[in-house]
């Protein structure tokens, strides 16, 4: 614990200090510079980086954030005479009311529609920077003054200093906001957006959020440069810096501060590798060394595709040869940015520190933190009542899909405290049901009661925030979080803590009764023992258990499990039904939708089968089985045993 | 004609196939029956090369085939109509027709001339397909889905066709047209690897079955000789 | 007379709008084979464009640069696809965006080095002394690139709907794995699209030249409104696109009239964000059913 702890936190302050006080052993005002781009880069790649890496979108306004950022804090000081301070804080406000508006329109959208949207901004805002004249002096720049420090001068070592304080704040700040339920959130949004909603967490929110934090760091990280810089120009923020700042990130490493440092120093330092000849060929041999190892290596052992290990061979062999060829490597700088970028992109997705942290971790044998005891069942889900009362009532239900009638009139009443199964052929539309009740889809008629009163309609994260929750039959965990982290995510309850709060650090202690609430959950289904573990490496067994726990974090009056059975092995599915059992009897009101009859018929208080969208029977499983027309339509004309997975099935 | 040799495959790291070996003679049906998740569909799958054997050989009319693409394998002779059925939604029925040929017509110009005697065999066997011929495949009920995939499959001309759940989600009614289809695929001689559910029906029709669990061929045989093994018969024949 | 001058901008500005058109097909055209498109496509048309210029300069007559040029563009989306696009695909990942943004970004400074950064003019046959027609003028030029662009989205959309190799599009579209499952390998058919794509986007080229001059930075606005054309009208929508780039074309044309000629960009950005949030499949596109 402390050896980890002194380690992580060690190497953090050693480097501070480091960097704090090579302006004292080196008097060199081109150092400086560097030094200070660094620091400044380091938040403005701190701050892409949640949109890159934690949120998974490809984010191309982050150049236009720190043009922005710029021009507030310079118009700032020049027309409205603000200090320093004030002026930062209007450039991170700009960032994040901008960021904020422009994640409105960008939300409902993923993959490149978000690009495009992103790509559009910057365009806009280059074109806002130099056609309003009047306030930003256009394409003749803008002359900023970087203003006194509470009537002190500030010279460029202590800007440097005040640079370097902010960066460490950020990261503090940060690394604060992505290990709380902040950080989960965003990459369970970047995993599965519909689990996300299911789980009651809310993609809208934490998108908008992520996206406006990341803007505002951009914002503050522009204020920096106009004050670094004294003198701006539109054309600095175009195109050619944002595949430069994401050159930074990738090649740096995702999800990891330490890898938008690392890509903050690269990119700083870049201009310079490319102005000396000697050091181009240098640096390209060695990234051409590298690649050859690599893609050799990933070949032997099969890891990469062909493809994978000879497209970086050859960008890192085209620079290393174009710099012989050509006169002048400056002319051809973005080219070598792109071959850089392209052998990155291609050959080591993860980055450098994503590489390096394998290594180090294995070198250190850090242990992660020792997890709490698992809180105490009762405490975690409280015994409701099953007083057989009607929990949930869906009246003359209806979707249409077109002219397909998925759900046509259904009506049924799911009583408190029990195990309803829902039953029926494929295409019978339980599966819609079961997605119209828990807000996937708007009904196209009808009501859904739960309580007596009405569900929120279309809204899967309305639905779960009033206490249904549900699995998927089509597994949606949060595939690169771990077990624990999975049902952490969804957890109800049990944070409380304001932002201000986790952004200091202060919020350990929820933290820790979350992780012992969520133990208890994995210990229900049989998981305690690979909490650690990331979802997408769990058996597929193990991964249908994960998603019930995850779905009782939410501590549901209402549960719905769609197929849990599906695709389980015999013994899978025996634990399957214990711990069904073990729901019940907490008094959690199950919705059971399976094609294993003999499951049904274990569990089951009550059943409802459709057909062609209809209710065609309803009872208790023994005289469902009996009805004639469940026989013709579903169990099959042959018996019992004929039905599809009436055998508990030995996959 | 096909010739399935210890066959391995998965999904990530879980290994549905461990070691399925199984024999499709020319000119017979054969049915391969199981539990849900026994590894049929996998199986199905593995063959046509949707998906990549990790371990084992495929051979198609006794050249290998395993590792390859679907589309190559597809140009062999192998036609998979897939579970779900899988046809190509907005487009006509007649496209979707011509599409199931698509790897011994001419790309360009002249397709629908030189597939003219094949297309008429396909309506002939499904009277319904050719009323619906301009219709979007999309639109069609589920029973008209599940010939059009099957017609689709006979257009390829193929050496070996794959029948994935033809029944799954289909009313009792269709169940027993589409097993009649079956029939008549076996008397115009095409060979055929069938996976049912209904393993009772499967096993009229059949000429051979396999039954799966966990990943590999438990019990094989001729039906009669699966109806007189009292663990298949009280397992999947009821 | 008033109303003369406007109808002068919205119809010379409806003929850029139509290069626009022809642009966002390209994007369409891979979109609907693999819901990619090339970030790139820009450059694409750019270099496209230089290279038919130094076909011009060789001495070839105009009528076999238009092949050569076409050819040319087919040529990099090829490479486009191999280089940029495959991988990311087979991994199901996004990774095509940015790759895609990087080759663009090594075409436009390999044009600038090889060609040069000054704007060079594009000679062409095709006059462009104007006719009035209802006191609007117009050049034979303008109308050679009205020609140029239906004649070519005419042309493959009689390909996708009349060619069994058309309807192999259609059918990777609707259903990657049953297309291959018939024998059609979806990987030549993407293949294919993007050559076809980087076809288009060299028709583009040499049909916008003579009127933009070429030179490095020639499609960088161009292909900021191709995207919001694409965009707007849907990325899976045909003929929408024409419409639609008619439209934005007279728009912008009108903007830079009233506002300013540096806010031409402007209508098309902000049609482009508002189109995504309240229409994010486009005016002509189909909406999708989540599924779980």
């Amino acid at each position: 614990m402390w050896k980890r702890l002194l380690l992580i936190r060690g190497s953090e302050l050693v480097a501070l200090a480091l960097l704090a006080s090579i302006p004292l052993a080196v008097d060199n005002s081109y150092v400086l510079g560097l030094l200070t781009l660094l620091a400044i880069y380091g938040i403005l790649l701190i701050g892409l980086d949640v949109t890159v890496g934690y949120l998974g979108q490809v984010n191309l306004a982050q150049a236009a954030f720190l043009g922005l950022g710029a021009y507030a804090a310079g118009l700032s000081v020049s027309l409205l005479g603000f200090g320093i301070f004030g002026a930062l804080g209007v450039s991170l406000l700009v960032g994040l009311v901008l960021g904020g508006l422009l994640a409105f329109p960008a939300l409902r959208l993923e993959g490149p529609q978000f690009a495009l949207a992103t790509l559009s901004f910057s365009a806009l805002t280059v074109t806002a920077l130099n056609e309003w004249e009047s306030l930003t002096g256009g394409a003749q720049g803008l002359h900023v003054n970087r203003p006194d420090f509470f009537g002190l001068d500030v010279n460029a070592q202590g800007f440097y200093w005040l640079c370097l304080i902010l960066l460490a704040l950020v990261w503090m700040a940060m690394r604060n906001l992505l290990s709380s339920q902040w950080g989960r959130a965003f990459e369970a949004l970047r995993d599965s957006p519909i689990a996300t909603d299911a789980m009651g967490v809310g993609t809208f929110r934490h998108k908008v959020a992520g996206f406006a934090l990341g803007s505002a760091l951009g914002g503050l990280a522009g204020g920096l440069y106009a004050f670094n810089f004294e003198y701006l120009q539109p054309q600095t923020y175009v195109y050619d810096l944002m595949v430069i700042l994401l050159l930074g990130v990738v090649l740096g490493g995702r999800k990891s501060l330490w890898g938008a440092f690392v890509g903050a120093s690269l990119i700083a330092l870049l201009p310079n590798l490319l102005s000396n000849w000697l050091l181009f060929e240098v640096i390209s041999a060695l990234g051409l060394t590298v690649a050859l190892a690599a893609g050799v290596r990933g070949l032997m052992k099969k890891t990469a595709k062909p493809f994978q290990a000879i497209a970086p061979i050859i960008a890192m062999g085209l620079l290393v040869a174009g710099g012989f060829m050509v006169e002048n490597t400056e002319n051809w700088r973005k080219a070598i940015f792109a071959l850089m970028l392209f052998a990155v992109v291609v050959g080591l997705p993860e980055g450098l520190m994503g590489f390096a942290s394998r290594f180090l971790a294995r070198l250190f044998r850090i242990a992660p933190p020792a997890l709490p005891a698992p809180a105490g069942l009762n405490t975690v889900l409280t015994a409701k009542a099953a007083d057989g009362k009607a929990l949930l009532e869906l009246r003359n239900l209806k979707r249409y899909f077109g002219g397909v009638k998925a759900v046509d009139g259904v009506s049924m009443t799911v009583r408190a405290g029990h195990v309803h199964g829902l039953i029926g052929p494929n295409g019978s539309g339980k599966s819609t049901a079961v997605n119209v009740i828990s807000g996937l889809y708007a009904p196209t008629a009808g009501e859904v009661l739960l309580h007596g009163k009405t569900l929120p309609q279309g809204s899967l994260f309305k639905v779960a925030r009033v206490g249904v929750s549900r699995t998927f039959q089509n597994l949606q965990l949060f595939g690169e979080l771990t077990a624990l982290d999975n049902v952490m995510v969804a957890l109800k309850g049990v944070y409380r803590s304001p932002l201000p709060l986790v952004l200091l650090g202060l919020a350990q202690g929820e933290e820790k009764r979350a992780q012992a609430e969520s133990l208890a959950l994995l210990e229900l289904v049989g998981l305690k023992d690979q909490a650690r573990k990331q979802a997408r490496d769990l058996t597929y067994g193990a991964q249908r258990f994960l998603e019930i726990a995850r779905a009782l974090a939410r501590k549901p009056d209402l549960l719905i499990l769609d197929e849990p059975a599906a695709g389980l092995a015999h013994p899978d599915v025996n634990n399957l039904v214990e711990i069904i059992k073990r729901i019940h009897q907490r008094g959690i009101t199950i919705v059971l939708i399976e094609h294993h009859m003999d499951v049904v018929s274990e569990l089951c208080d009550a059943v409802t089968v459709l057909d062609g969208g209809q209710v065609i029977a309803e009872g208790t499983p023994d005289e469902v089985k009996r009805d004639p027309k469940v026989i013709e339509a579903y169990l099959g004309v042959v018996s019992e045993a004929e039905a599809p997975g009436a055998i508990p099935s030995p996959a | 004609m096909l010739v399935v040799e210890n066959l391995h495959a998965g999904y990530g790291t879980s290994e549905v196939l461990v070691g399925t070996s199984l024999e499709v003679k020319q000119g017979t049906v054969v049915a391969l029956i199981g539990a849900n998740g026994a590894g049929k569909t996998t199986t199905m799958r593995a063959i046509s090369g949707m998906l990549k054997p990790t371990k084992g050989r495929v051979l198609l009319d006794g050249k290998p085939v395993q590792g390859q693409d679907a589309s190559r394998i597809a140009r062999l002779g192998l036609a998979h109509a897939p579970e779900g059925r899988k046809v190509f939604g907005p487009l006509s029925v007649e496209d979707n027709l011509l599409l199931g040929a698509y790897s011994r017509l001419p790309l360009f110009f002249g397709f629908r001339s030189k597939a003219a005697h094949e297309l008429e065999r396909v309506y002939d066997l499904f009277p319904r397909l050719r009323e619906r011929r301009q219709q979007a495949a999309g639109t069609l009920s589920g029973g008209e889905q599940q010939m059009l995939a099957i017609g689709r499959a006979l257009m390829a001309k193929p050496k070996v066709m794959l029948l994935d759940e033809p029944s799954m989600g289909l009313a009792p009614v269709i169940v027993q047209e589409v097993f009649n289809t079956i029939r008549r695929l076996k008397e115009a001689g095409i060979t055929l690897l069938l996976v049912e559910q209904f393993a009772k029906s499967a096993l009229e029709v059949a000429d051979y079955a396999y039954v799966m669990e966990r990943g590999c061929i438990a019990v094989e045989g001729s039906p009669a000789e699966l109806h007189k093994n009292e663990r298949v018969l009280a397992a999947y024949l009821g | 007379m008033e109303s003369i001058i406007i109808a002068q901008m919205a119809v010379s500005g409806a003929f850029m709008g139509l290069v626009y058109a022809l642009i966002a097909y390209g994007f369409q055209l891979t979109y609907a084979t693999s819901k990619s498109i090339n970030f790139g496509q820009g450059e694409l048309v750019m270099v496209s464009a230089f290279f038919s210029l130094t076909l011009i300069t060789v001495g070839l007559p105009y009528w076999l640069v238009v092949p050569g040029g076409l050819f040319f563009g087919a040529i990099l989306g090829l490479f486009v696809e191999r280089a940029g696009v495959r991988l990311a695909l087979e991994q199901k990942s996004e990774g095509w965006i940015l790759l895609t943004i990087i080759i663009g970004l090594f075409g436009f400074s390999a044009a600038e080095n090889i060609w040069g950064r000054d704007d060079r003019p594009f000679p062409t046959p095709i006059s462009s002394d104007s006719i009035q027609v209802f006191g609007v003028s117009i050049t034979p030029l303008e109308i050679s690139v009205a020609i140029g662009v239906l004649a070519v989205m005419g042309l493959i959309e009689l390909f996708k709907r009349k060619t069994l190799l058309g309807k192999a599009f259609e059918a990777v579209s609707a259903d990657r794995d049953a297309a291959e499952l018939m024998g059609v390998s979806a990987t030549r058919t993407i293949m294919l699209s993007y050559g076809l794509s980087g076809m288009v986007a060299a028709m583009a080229g040499i049909l916008v030249s003579p009127i933009t001059t070429v030179g490095p930075t020639m499609a960088s606005a161009l292909i900021l409104k191709a995207f919001s054309v694409a965009v707007v009208a849907g990325l899976d929508s045909g003929f929408g696109v024409v419409l639609i780039g008619l439209f934005l074309g007279a728009l912008e044309s009108l903007a830079s009239f009233y506002i300013g000629s540096g806010w031409r960009e402007a209508p098309g950005l902000i049609l482009l964000i508002l189109a995504l949030a309240v229409r994010p499949n486009g005016v002509f596109g189909k909406a999708s059913i989540r599924k779980v």
